[in-house]
């Protein structure tokens, strides 16, 4: 009997067939990249961008650069995402929303001016994305202190439904309804509490008209009364309550404009989040 | 061909597949390279490695273990919402009793660390009443001391831990802080008695007779003027001066009891912290 080659040979490949199965190569291109769209896809974007990085030609897939852009953008570094979609080539389909998404990182990173400038050299009016462009350009208005356009021309490049939403941020923007603290301070000096009042802290305003009323007329009724002791104890309480009272009036006008800045700060980031920055949406991971 | 080159071939047949199979194992040869992150306290590279182990086991072979020490890397790196989840990934893909249980107490660990110890107590009771973990009823007491610990309940952690013999020392240290610790209720109620008692009691003597000065001297006012039937004197001295002392004594007494007392608590965890050597969540 001789050796059975073909034996061995039909059992190799067997065994070849079968290692095949328990064998993959995790770091080739093609699994990097389902790997890295899978990660994009399940919100993991710092390793998302990483495997996308480790792809060979890289730089050269448009599609690639912007996700890795889009992931650095999500993760909160804009720099490194700006620098990624700077590298789309003009001739790509993703061009247009590369230069639209720079402006949104520009905007994160409260690069305000710089992304102005960009906008105003790099977006033509044939652009197709130009009215998204323009309308976080013009949104930025009313983030910075720069005076404001005309409310008609302010307005013109937002939709009907943003439209109303917008000319509240813009009133608001044009003349807040802050307190005046030197105003509180005057009146809190004049009558004990109405600064107070003024500022809408009705219950703290009586309380403190209260008070200082009290000492005062004890301080009074003391020294009226020839115990001299008592009624210096009473003055300085009636002082300390009065100085109070006017410094408490000035602090409450502050924190009462600071709430206001943060309610207004806090509607344009959640109106700018409802409208995702005026960027499309992409079907990345349909 | 005589009988020992039969043999021969024989051999040779039977061994090619086990070399092939053996050295080809990439699942395998990338679960190993996690595992050598996680041992390096590279959790970042070892979950990024577990998750590509997962996205590619289609036999589903590493469901379990990858899920598990992702939730442990995450776990360690404090990220303990993204650990329970993983956890939980790891005990639904749990084929044994005893694998279920070890998963659902790391998600009673990670529920004591980051002080949802509601969540860890129902866990722990329903693995009570569960019969397949009837001989584990020493263990699962063991992770409800550890909770009671971390709800700050130092007497119940003290009575769970005494219901098991090995855990003695932990069963003395609580027993020890509970002691230690002062009653709010009782600094309150003998400051309503005796003002800047309560500070007293808990140390605090300087605090503890200023507070009893103002008392004495807003009070001794009240009384003089009401003695003197100067009657708005003596409500308004009672209102804005003596009550106004009066209370703060009161939440002065409490805050240096909860003060005192969360002092003794870290200073209890600082040390089972640092100095334990048994399990910890």
């Amino acid at each position: 009997m001789k050796f059975p080659i073909y034996l061995c040979v039909l059992e190799l490949f067997a065994s070849i067939l079968l290692a095949q199965e328990k064998q993959i190569d995790f770091n080739s291109e093609k699994n990097i990249k389902k790997f890295a769209d899978y990660l994009f896809c399940d919100k993991d974007y710092l390793r998302a961008a990483e495997e996308y990085q480790k792809l060979n030609g890289y730089e050269g897939n448009d599609t690639i650069i912007f996700k890795t852009g889009l992931s650095y953008l999500f993760i909160g570094d804009y720099s490194t995402s700006i620098d990624n979609f700077s590298n789309i080539s003009s001739l790509s389909p993703f061009y247009e929303n590369s230069k639209l998404e720079r402006m949104k990182a520009q905007f994160l990173m409260n690069d305000y001016f710089g992304m102005r400038s960009f906008y105003n050299n790099n977006f033509p009016e044939d652009d197709s994305l130009s009215d998204r462009a323009n309308r976080l350009f013009t949104f930025s208005y009313l983030i910075t202190e720069d005076r404001l356009p005309q409310k008609e021309k302010f307005l013109l490049p937002f939709n009907s439904i943003e439209k109303e939403k917008i000319s509240s941020f813009y009133d608001w923007k044009n003349d807040p309804p802050y307190k005046s603290s030197a105003l509180a301070g005057i009146l809190s000096a004049i009558v004990p509490g109405s600064g107070k009042i003024y500022t809408g802290d009705i219950s703290d305003g009586i309380f403190s008209f209260l008070v200082t009323g009290v000492f005062t007329f004890l301080a009074y009724d003391n020294f009226r009364a020839g115990h001299d002791t008592r009624a210096w104890i009473f003055t300085g309480l009636a002082a300390f309550f009065y100085g109070g009272n006017v410094y408490g009036s000035i602090a409450a006008a502050q924190i009462y404009n600071a709430k206001i800045t943060f309610e207004f700060n806090k509607g344009l980031n959640v109106f700018l989040e409802s409208n995702n920055y005026f960027v499309p949406v992409y079907e990345f991971c349909n | 061909m005589n009988f020992v080159t039969k043999i021969q071939h024989i051999t040779f047949i039977l061994v090619i597949p086990f070399f092939l199979l053996w050295a080809q194992d990439s699942f395998k040869e990338q679960f190993q390279l996690a595992k050598n992150f996680y041992a390096k306290e590279n959790y970042f590279d070892a979950i990024t490695e577990l998750k590509r182990l997962l996205f590619f086991d289609n036999e589903e072979k590493y469901l379990f273990e990858a899920n598990d020490l992702v939730g442990q890397c995450y776990k360690q790196g404090g990220k303990f919402s993204d650990a329970i989840r993983y956890f939980t990934l790891a005990e639904i893909n749990a084929k044994y009793p005893e694998r279920i249980y070890k998963e659902k107490i790391e998600i009673v660990r990670v529920n004591i660390l980051r002080r949802t110890t509601q969540s860890a107590f129902r866990i722990l009771n329903s693995l009570e009443t569960d019969n397949r973990f009837k001989d584990k009823i020493d263990d699962i007491n063991y992770w409800r001391g550890w909770a009671y610990i971390f709800s700050d309940d130092w007497e119940n952690a003290a009575a769970t831990f005494a219901k098991i013999d090995s855990a003695y020392q932990l069963q003395k240290l609580t027993e020890k802080v509970n002691n230690e610790l002062y009653s709010v209720g009782f600094a309150k109620a003998i400051s309503y008695i005796i003002p800047g008692a309560g500070q007293i009691y808990t140390g605090e003597y300087l605090s503890g007779f200023i507070s009893l000065g103002w008392n004495v001297l807003w009070g001794y006012y009240t009384v003089k003027a009401f003695a003197a039937d100067r009657i708005f004197d003596g409500v308004m001295i009672a209102n804005f001066l003596f009550l106004r002392f009066y209370r703060g004594n009161l939440q002065n007494a409490e805050n240096f009891a909860e003060e005192k007392n969360l002092e003794i608590s870290n200073e209890a965890l600082r040390y089972l912290q640092n100095e334990y050597d048994g399990l910890k969540p």
